[in-house]
């Protein structure tokens, strides 16, 4: 594999995910304070629509980032953990990124699911 | 490095000493660019913060102690109640992690001769004493901040509190975030560009990732804060409309933005802990961190995660459920990256040989402390629980058993493990096992009462409470306990000064620590290391063939950049060499910068805005001629 | 330098990165004031109030058009100083101050007059307007500063210094116009 490929596919790996998840929360937060607020009222959001469609495009972009994570970690597998950059620090930063993605998905799917099931515009 | 240094070795040393060594007296400490200065004046100062902040606590204690006291009034109870909470966060913690250990240190663990810089370091630690010096002199007027250490509107407004404690708060609140944000650049631009060449983001300790992940948030967190206190003060000077719903704005504006704030701000709190932690646990263990790169991503994830939980705060306040729902799912999950780490600790203690010595017993502690305190925070995620004891006791004892057990603790154990680099004695290692005991008593005695007192039904910022609740005898235990936890830290306090006193030496290296800072001398020099280390692992301590190299190349003269102020410039991700950088000596600009400033605020507090728009505009001259003044270049 | 010639890698220097991260610092400022634009704008049925003339846009797009061109400017000084071209980077220089001043003195102009019709004290579309506004001007008018200051300091000649400092200045240009770019946007917005 080409070294700019090995470094993409960590970059990403560390990145993707985050900012992904990132998107969703920003984002989910925008459409339910919104559709719940008085101008929202004016508006015809289809608040549970948006957020499904939301939710499964970061989560596929979550899941994107965790594979890209594992190519890089296969890639650099036999690489010793002290050895110097960049193969060294590739290795770190995909290691990284296995565990990282994990716990965005997660919340990603909380989130998209929470969204969606609860009843709209209820104070809890 | 021997006693004797052969002939080369010797001149190079020298000249090391010549270049970068600083005035004497209290000039140079005014003056001074040396991070290890500044790490030393950041300790005293916040030390005295944590006095007053301790003080403040022991007098709300006092007055809590039993029902129905009028020791202290309420007009001055919520001053001490805001002030304990703003100076313990503001002026002690923060400071302490990033100004103190964080500046002392990381150049050190890097293989750096000083800070990215210099100057500016300097000028976070005048712009730090001058914002303290603006928040308490409000004291000296009788109006210090009293609207709580968050300050909610609408009670922060000029109708409901209309002297100057609110303008105190918010001016002093962004005069340091000033000091704050430019300690933060500092340490990531530091950790970026000043690696030892070959310490690549794999070969970094872990105590640099904890500072990384808490800079980095403070650089994201602290503007909302900033904003904030702007939007608080157009509205009270200038009748400006942000937090009032009759035109057209949103009380709980000052909410979101206060905790887009404060929520990160506490992971930056316990973050650089964490750092300490992962230092102290290796050393005494006899073993690698487990898990090193997972523990390394845990901080940053900490750090990145903390950023989306901050409504977690305003579960009460009636936001819709599918709003709050995103707020519980991450505050569901930010707990699993510490909980890595904790496994991550205990197992590397358990693998390891490890040495029951008072820095690890404060680990221990601390490790005791957070998972209690973690638990009780999971316990608020669950929103119906949250909002039965929103605004109790539950809540001031979790907060304090994560900021008190969870920061301080291994505050405490990194000073006593970091005493002998700093001053080249040994602490006694008796009376510092009792004095962790001591604490330890006292914390546990303080603040487990408060989870019984809350969930009796007992709210927080009461400055005093009827007989016959059932709190009566809590309190009473929790004002005992203050009072011993008092007695632990100044049982510290005095072992660390009688320890000094006794000259006891400890050598270069006590404890066989792991990092790069157990290599140098006791105290370090001016110039920290006489040859650029060689790295190739996070614990370079431990690699003797690395150290045997060292001093083959300071014999030849290899990476000793002896020729003027200079240290090595490396890449960002994998430390190839870049440039050799060449540093400031000591300078007046940065005090000079920081006193224009203070005046400035002070005019700003009160409403003389044309003359603190003169002092902003000396401040900017005086960064002109700061800017005027080069580093002196080396001819190639 | 050294003894040993170390293979040394191209790479940007220090004080640029800290140009980065403040930059970082004072975007993130702007997120917060345009994060407050909005979520004011779920609450409030009319944004701004209907009783407001919508803020004019021709007089902004144009003058941020202009301004954003300082970044080519901006671009040259920096490869400019990098190769030790003094006279060319001064000139750059020159021209992205001019234009940098004009735009400050106009807008500033427009500003005082906004404050009177669109009256901050009494709503909160005002206050966060003018709030925005007042922000953005403030930070070009530390670019103007910045721009003279390097016209002084390159005048005579360059050092390593006044290198890192002319490309840490145009990092700081290039970021104030895509801040400009975005309060252009929240400007047009009631249009939308």
């Amino acid at each position: 594999m080409s070294r700019s490929r090995l470094e993409l596919l960590q970059w990403f790996g560390l990145f993707g995910g985050a900012l992904a998840w990132t998107l969703q929360h920003v984002v989910g937060y925008g459409i339910s304070d919104s559709g719940c607020s008085v101008a929202g009222a004016q508006w015809d959001l289809h608040a549970a629509a948006l957020q499904a469609t939301l939710s499964l495009v970061t989560g596929a972009v979550v899941v994107a980032a965790w594979v890209a994570a594992f190519v890089a970690f296969r890639e650099t597998r036999a690489i010793d953990a002290d050895a110097p950059g960049p193969s060294g620090r590739i290795h770190f930063f995909a290691q990284a990124a296995l565990l990282g993605n994990v716990l965005f998905l997660v919340i990603v799917v909380l989130d998209g699911v929470s969204s969606i099931y609860h009843l709209p515009c209820r104070q809890s | 490095m021997a006693v004797v240094a052969p002939a080369p070795e010797r001149t190079h040393i020298e000249n090391l000493e010549r270049v970068w060594r600083e005035r004497p007296g209290v000039l140079g400490w005014l003056t001074t660019v040396d991070h290890k200065r500044i790490g030393l004046l950041y300790f005293w100062t916040t030390i005295v913060f944590f006095a007053a902040g301790g003080l403040e606590a022991l007098l709300m204690r006092t007055q809590l102690a039993t029902a129905d006291q009028r020791v202290i009034g309420p007009e001055t109870y919520d001053q001490l109640m805001t002030m304990h909470g703003v100076t313990m966060i503001f002026f002690f913690i923060i400071p302490m992690t990033t100004g103190a250990f964080g500046n002392y240190l990381v150049p050190l663990m890097i293989g750096a001769r000083d800070m990215a810089f210099p100057r500016l370091n300097a000028l976070s630690y005048w712009i730090f004493l001058g914002a303290g010096i603006f928040m308490y002199s409000s004291f000296l007027v009788h109006q210090a901040p009293n609207a709580g250490w968050f300050d909610y509107v609408p009670l922060a407004l000029r109708r409901y509190d209309g002297g100057l404690n609110v303008d105190f708060y918010a001016l002093g609140l962004i005069f340091n975030t000033v000091a704050s944000t430019i300690g933060a650049l500092n340490l990531i631009v530091t950790i970026f560009k000043l690696r030892a060449p070959g310490m690549s983001w794999n070969r970094m300790p872990l105590f640099c990732f904890a500072m990384l992940a808490a800079s980095l948030s403070l650089i994201f967190a602290l503007p909302a804060l900033t904003t904030d206190c702007i939007f608080l003060e157009l509205q009270r000077k200038l009748g400006f409309h942000f937090f009032d719903n009759a035109h057209g704005g949103d009380a709980l504006l000052w909410q979101h933005l206060f905790w887009i704030f404060g929520h990160p701000e506490v992971y930056i709190i316990v973050l650089p802990a964490f750092g300490i932690a992962t230092s102290i646990i290796p050393t005494f263990a006899r073993h690698r961190m487990v898990a090193f790169p997972l523990v390394a991503m845990a901080e940053l994830l900490v750090a990145f995660i903390g950023f989306g939980v901050w409504a977690h705060h305003m579960f009460a306040t009636g936001i819709a459920s599918t709003t709050l729902a995103f707020f519980a799912a991450a505050s569901m999950m930010v707990v699993i990256p510490s909980t890595i780490q904790i496994y991550a600790w205990l197992m590397t203690v358990n693998i390891g040989t490890p040495e029951f010595r008072a820095p690890l017993m404060f680990i221990g502690g601390f490790i005791l402390f957070f998972v209690i305190g973690g638990l009780s925070g999971i316990m608020f995620a669950a929103i119906p629980f949250d909002q039965a004891t929103t605004d109790t006791y539950f809540v001031v004892a979790h907060f304090h058993f994560i900021i008190f057990g969870a920061a301080v603790f291994p505050l405490l154990g990194g000073i006593y493990y970091w005493f002998p680099k700093v001053t080249g004695r040994m602490y006694d290692e008796r009376l510092a096992q009792l004095s962790f005991w001591l604490t330890f008593a006292g914390t546990t005695l303080t603040f487990f009462p408060m989870h019984i007192v809350g969930l009796l039904g007992m709210t927080r910022r009461v400055y005093t409470y009827d007989h016959g609740l059932g709190w009566d005898a809590y309190n009473l235990l929790e004002t005992i306990g203050g009072y011993i936890l008092a007695g632990g830290l100044l049982l510290i306090a005095f072992n660390i000064a009688r320890s000094y006193r006794r000259a006891v030496p400890a050598g270069r290296d006590p404890f066989n620590g792991g990092t790069l800072e157990w290599t140098t001398t006791s105290p370090p020099p001016h110039y920290n290391f006489a040859v650029i280390p060689t790295v190739s692992s996070p614990y370079p301590n431990w690699d003797e063939r690395d150290r045997e190299e060292d001093l083959r190349r300071l014999a030849r003269g290899d990476l000793v950049l002896d020729v003027g102020h200079e240290t090595p410039e490396s890449t960002v991700n994998d430390a190839l060499p870049s440039a050799i950088a060449e540093m400031p000596p000591e300078s007046p600009w940065p005090i000079l910068v920081a006193l224009t400033l203070t005046i400035a605020f002070f005019l700003l507090l009160t409403s003389h805005y044309a003359t603190a728009g003169g002092f902003f505009a000396l401040t900017v001259l005086t960064l002109a001629g700061w800017n005027a003044q080069e580093p002196n270049e080396v001819a190639a | 330098m050294t003894a040993a010639a170390l293979p040394v890698h191209q790479a940007r220097a220090k004080g640029w990165w800290g140009m980065v991260v403040f930059v970082t610092t004072e975007a993130t400022l702007f997120g917060t004031l345009v994060g407050t634009y909005v979520y004011l704008r779920f609450h409030n049925a009319h944004w701004p109030p209907q009783q407001l003339p919508k803020p004019p846009v021709l007089t902004p797009t144009l003058l941020t058009a202009a301004l954003v061109t300082t970044s080519v400017a901006g671009h040259i000084a920096s490869r400019a100083v990098s190769n030790a071209q003094r006279e060319r980077a001064w000139r750059s220089l020159a021209a992205v101050f001019a234009v940098q001043l004009v735009y400050l003195v106009w807008q500033l102009h427009d500003y005082v007059h906004t404050i009177h019709v669109y009256k901050p004290q009494a709503s909160a579309w005002a206050s966060v307007y003018v709030t925005l506004l007042g922000a953005d001007h403030a930070h070009v008018f530390v670019g103007v500063l910045l721009s003279a200051w390097f016209l002084v300091r390159i005048r005579s000649r360059l050092s390593r210094y006044r290198v890192v400092g002319v490309q840490a200045a145009a990092f700081y240009w290039h970021a104030v116009n895509v801040i400009t770019l975005v309060v252009l946007g929240v400007q047009l917005s009631p249009y939308l």
